[in-house]
């Protein structure tokens, strides 16, 4: 975001719009998903004491809802039972201030599982985003089965404050790899892919000089 | 001994027989390290939402194996709420029950449903009454101007 140097007024609007952005920007935000009230209060509240933003959805489809992605083609149903959106087409979500830095999902849940959020999110514009599913069952096949499918982690209910030192590790991994992206589309490089358990630490600061700079 | 020294140990014992006896688990003890100056009534918060919930598994369970022909998916998938949200707070004696109540929903067992409801009825206010009592000496310990100890 560029500070227009327009007069002093307008230079301090744009700095308060620039410290508003940032201080949204030092909290991620997680998007958590469970259809149990009382999980619902304890993710609340670990996500909370981590510094977290949270956003609460009950069930897979208000998520998809939430990210835009529910009125998609394969998605016929949604759409004519839609009450909030008008247009056929809502585009992904991409509000500065409500960008999405993780899921995390319960497994189990009434109507799409958290698996089948899982593959929708991975199949779409949000394939970045890192998606932990949640469950109180210890099955080896079903933790397997949503590893392959992208899942970043897989973590066994209940829940406690160290599960949440492990969603710390997934957003600075996926940070990091956006700014990998940042990097490659300023240096027009047509080949975005994000190199996975590649470490290298200069790309967070170069992501908040650029910041500072603007 | 002032009054602060004794309410501590009072709790202090109470909290070890909850635990001994297995009504509340680690998780428990996980809950309350969760409380804090922002939210001083998340343990008492949460707990009245797993008995609110509680009451109405209970009741749903018990109409749904009152019926001619019991719908033991629906049974089951009652059991599993409350597994969870047992396992959540720390409700190990009533989640130890739901693990044999499923057992009976998976084998449509109805008078070992009937039964294990009718524990889960019996734990669900055993449990009610003892924290009830450990929150009563917790304000205690606030009114005479202490701050709830951290539990073991």
């Amino acid at each position: 975001m560029e500070i227009m140097e327009s007069g002093a007024a307008d230079t301090q609007q744009k700095h308060e719009e620039k410290y508003q952005q940032q201080t949204e920007e030092k909290h991620f935000h997680v998007l958590a998903v469970d259809d149990s009230l009382i999980e619902r209060k304890l993710l609340e509240r670990l996500l909370k004491v981590s510094s977290y933003r949270v956003t609460f959805v009950d069930s897979g489809d208000k998520a998809l809802e939430y990210l835009g992605l529910l009125n998609s083609i394969d998605n016929v149903k949604a759409t004519s039972s839609s009450s909030s959106s008008s247009s056929s087409y809502q585009s992904p979500r991409q509000d500065q201030g409500m960008k999405v830095n993780l899921i995390i999902t319960d497994y189990c849940m009434p109507g799409m599982s958290g698996y089948d959020l899982l593959k929708r999110v991975k199949g779409s514009y949000f394939k970045d985003v890192p998606v932990v599913i949640m469950s109180s069952e210890n099955i080896p096949s079903r933790i397997g089965m949503c590893l392959d499918e992208g899942a970043e982690e897989f973590l066994l209910k209940p829940l406690q404050l160290s599960d949440m030192e492990k969603l710390q590790h997934h957003l600075l991994n996926s940070l990091e790899h956006s700014c990998e992206r940042i990097d490659k589309s300023l240096n027009t490089d047509s080949n975005c892919i994000a190199v996975r358990n590649k470490s290298n630490s200069n790309h967070g600061s170069v992501s908040r000089v650029r910041r500072q700079m603007t | 001994m002032d009054l602060l020294s004794q309410l501590r140990g009072q709790i202090a014992d109470f909290s070890a027989f909850l635990h001994r006896e297995g009504f509340v688990d680690d998780q428990f003890t996980q809950l309350q390290k969760l409380r804090d100056e922002s939210s001083p009534g998340f343990v008492v918060e949460v707990v009245s939402l797993f008995f609110e919930d509680c009451e109405k598994l209970v009741n749903n369970m018990a109409k749904a194996l009152e019926q001619q022909i019991v719908d033991f998916k629906q049974v089951d998938s009652h059991v599993h709420q409350l597994k969870g949200s047992s396992s959540s707070i720390g409700a190990a004696r009533i989640h130890n029950v739901c693990i044999a109540f499923k057992t009976c929903c998976e084998d449509q067992n109805r008078d070992g449903c009937v039964r294990c409801l009718q524990q889960v009825n019996h734990e669900c206010i055993q449990l009610k009454n003892n924290l009830q009592t450990l929150f009563k000496l917790e304000q205690q310990i606030v009114a005479a101007g202490g701050s709830i100890p951290a539990m073991q």
